[in-house]
């Protein structure tokens, strides 16, 4: 057994939670099972010295993954004892993956460590410059944690949990949308809704929905954890007898794998997608759950913050939503960028300095409630709104809800105009795409590019600099010139 | 000496507008004289010289976009689409336009038509004749 525990002198987290785990009173049903969980211990503890955050989740998954093959005789021995020992499993995969400065550079750990070396990139890098930015990461509350670790293991103890071991998988999702930043982490008071797969779904949309809601507490959000974690239990006898195959398991334990350490990190996003893959998991769609959190990456690429309601509706429209959405986004922000450019000139010169600021990041609508209904609408209404107060904002007087709803007016015309106006210079020239040649052709006839103005150089005034970069040739290092003309 | 070239050159231009202006002035008085009596009502000297004024603009104005249009389509020549485009903004005026348009090409199809048919009738008709006949219906 590799029980060399190597105690530092100053109590670090990880000699906390050691101490834990030794002196814990390991009260899991699922105790007879102690050869078979020292081997899995020992395969869990040859990889480590990683790093926590990001690679944390895929060496957990390794991990799992080697430990699954053991875990599965277990289970189909244990009729639906899966695993044992949980929150000890948890804490034991925490322990491994923290780094604690040794580096037991074993080959096997090395070879994981190359594996998992490129951190998972945001996929959704759909806002790109300012909106990309870093994932925020939070201290963890240590404290919160092992009283969260002792509720927990009192939790399981009664009922017949067939809950997989809390290892940490890490999903692909885990890296995507760093951006979406929410304020609660995870459902909260989700637990009682999670036992029946059908509810599942609604579930994660509510317990995002509650995200916003929340003040954030980690204590309010790891006692819903717990009350996720019992919920869960008890919806995987369903889903364990029904599922025969690896597949089902696997989504499952990512789900809830993933869900206990996001407790212990206390990282918005990655709970999320926790939440994210109980959710579809439970839903027994394993590939459906990728297209859900596909939608929700992308949304989360879309917009900064959400809505609940809308939330809970993708769940269920998100596939038929998030083209729709990603289409009226293209054209939404195409038309924020002209507006932008546009109408520098025309309302007066305070606007000027203050648009650019304004970035093309795109803040988009909320999502149509229903979906393929009124596509346009909502999404096009609520823009015109943003751009009324700003409107109402830069009048410097207060305005009549009657003017800002004429200037809503006025600018709903002027974007039709302008929209047309670019769609049939495409067409003028022959195209089926509106290129920065109609732009260009249409800011000359508006007056904004004369001869002595051209359009780069209200680029350069107005735009970020990212957009900046994207927009004007310029030469790079080895003969290239980006963007290529 | 080029200074003086480009200060004459501009007078001419200069001139050559006066000149320009003062005839979309003739014309427009004309057009509101008929409109005056049209609706029996009188137009003052200022009407119509801010009405032959905002004429001109817009003519210059025209004038570079539907360069503008030539050049967007990379074209070095001025088409009737750019001139649609131009009054893609008042219906009435791009239906006219448009309808203008198409007797003009219907008119050129029938003309080549004619042409054509002429052509194939002197063909089949004696040859000294035909020649005759075509030189004629040529000239």
């Amino acid at each position: 057994m590799a029980d060399s525990y190597s105690r530092d002198s100053e109590p670090t987290t990880r000699t906390l939670l050691r101490r834990v785990l030794d002196t814990a009173d390991p009260r899991t049903p699922r105790r007879p099972r102690s050869a078979r969980t020292d081997v899995q211990r020992a395969l869990l503890q040859t990889p480590s010295s990683r790093r926590l955050r990001s690679q944390t989740k895929m060496t957990a998954r390794r991990c799992s993954h080697r430990a699954r093959s053991i875990d599965r005789l277990t289970h189909v021995q244990a009729s639906g004892h899966l695993e044992e020992q949980t929150p000890r499993t948890l804490l034991k995969n925490i322990l491994l993956t923290e780094p604690h400065g040794n580096a037991d550079a074993s080959s096997l750990t090395s070879s994981l460590n190359l594996t998992f070396a490129t951190p998972l990139q945001p996929q959704s890098v759909k806002r790109p410059g300012l909106a990309r930015r870093p994932p925020t990461r939070r201290a963890v509350d240590v404290g919160t944690f092992l009283q969260d670790l002792r509720d927990t293991s009192l939790a399981l103890a009664p009922p017949d949990t067939v809950l997989e071991d809390t290892q940490p998988f890490s999903q692909p999702l885990v890296g995507r949308s760093p951006s979406v930043h929410h304020s609660l982490p995870c459902p909260s008071h989700s637990g009682a809704k999670d036992v029946e797969r059908a509810a599942s779904r609604r579930t994660w949309s509510s317990g995002l929905g509650l995200q916003n809601n929340g003040a954030g507490k980690p204590a309010q959000l790891l006692a819903g954890k717990v009350e996720e974690v019992g919920a869960l239990a008890m919806g995987f006898p369903n889903i364990s007898s029904n599922i025969s195959g690896k597949d089902g398991i696997e989504p499952l334990q990512n789900g809830v794998g993933e869900e206990a350490e996001e407790r212990m990190e206390e990282s918005l996003r990655e709970v999320e997608k926790a939440a994210e893959a109980q959710g579809s998991a439970r839903a027994e769609e394993p590939e459906g759950h990728i297209e859900v959190t596909e939608a929700e990456g992308s949304w989360g690429a879309v917009e900064a913050k959400e809505p609940e309601g809308s939330s809970g509706d993708e769940d269920t429209s998100g596939r038929t939503a998030s083209p729709e959405l990603a289409s009226s986004t293209p054209e939404f922000l195409r038309a924020r960028r002209l507006q932008f450019l546009e109408t520098a000139p025309p309302p007066s010169t305070a606007v000027l300095p203050s648009e650019p600021p304004e970035p093309l990041s795109a803040r988009l609508p909320p999502k149509p409630r229903i979906p393929g209904s009124r596509p346009r609408q909502d999404p096009y209404k609520t823009g015109l709104n943003h751009y009324a107060k700003l409107f109402s904002f830069y009048a410097k007087m207060p305005m009549e809800k009657k003017a800002v709803e004429m200037v809503e007016k006025c600018l709903d015309k002027y974007f039709q105009h302008l929209c047309d106006d670019l769609e049939v210079f495409a067409a003028h020239a022959g195209r089926k795409t509106v290129r920065p040649e109609d732009l260009e052709l249409l800011m000359r006839r508006q007056g904004l590019v004369t001869d002595q103005v051209s359009l780069h150089v209200l680029v350069e005034r107005h735009l970020p600099l990212e957009y900046r970069q994207q927009l004007i040739p310029c030469a790079f290092s080895g003969n290239t010139v980006f963007p290529a003309q | 000496m080029m200074e003086e070239e480009k200060g004459a050159e501009e007078q001419q231009r200069f001139s050559y507008q006066q000149r320009l202006k003062a005839a979309v002035h003739y014309t427009v008085g004309h057009l509101c004289e008929e409109v005056a009596s049209d609706k029996e009502m009188q137009f003052s000297k200022q009407t119509i010289a801010a009405i032959s004024e905002v004429t001109f603009q817009q003519c210059e104005n025209f004038a570079r976009d539907l360069e503008m249009f030539a050049r967007h389509a990379k074209r070095s020549t001025i088409n009737t689409e750019d001139v649609k485009l131009l009054a893609r903004r008042s219906n009435s005026l791009l239906k006219y336009i448009t309808e203008k348009n198409e007797d003009i090409a219907k008119f050129n199809l029938e003309r080549k038509a004619k042409k054509k048919k002429k052509l194939e009738d002197e063909n089949k008709n004696s040859v000294e004749p035909a020649e005759a006949g075509v030189v004629e219906s040529e000239n």
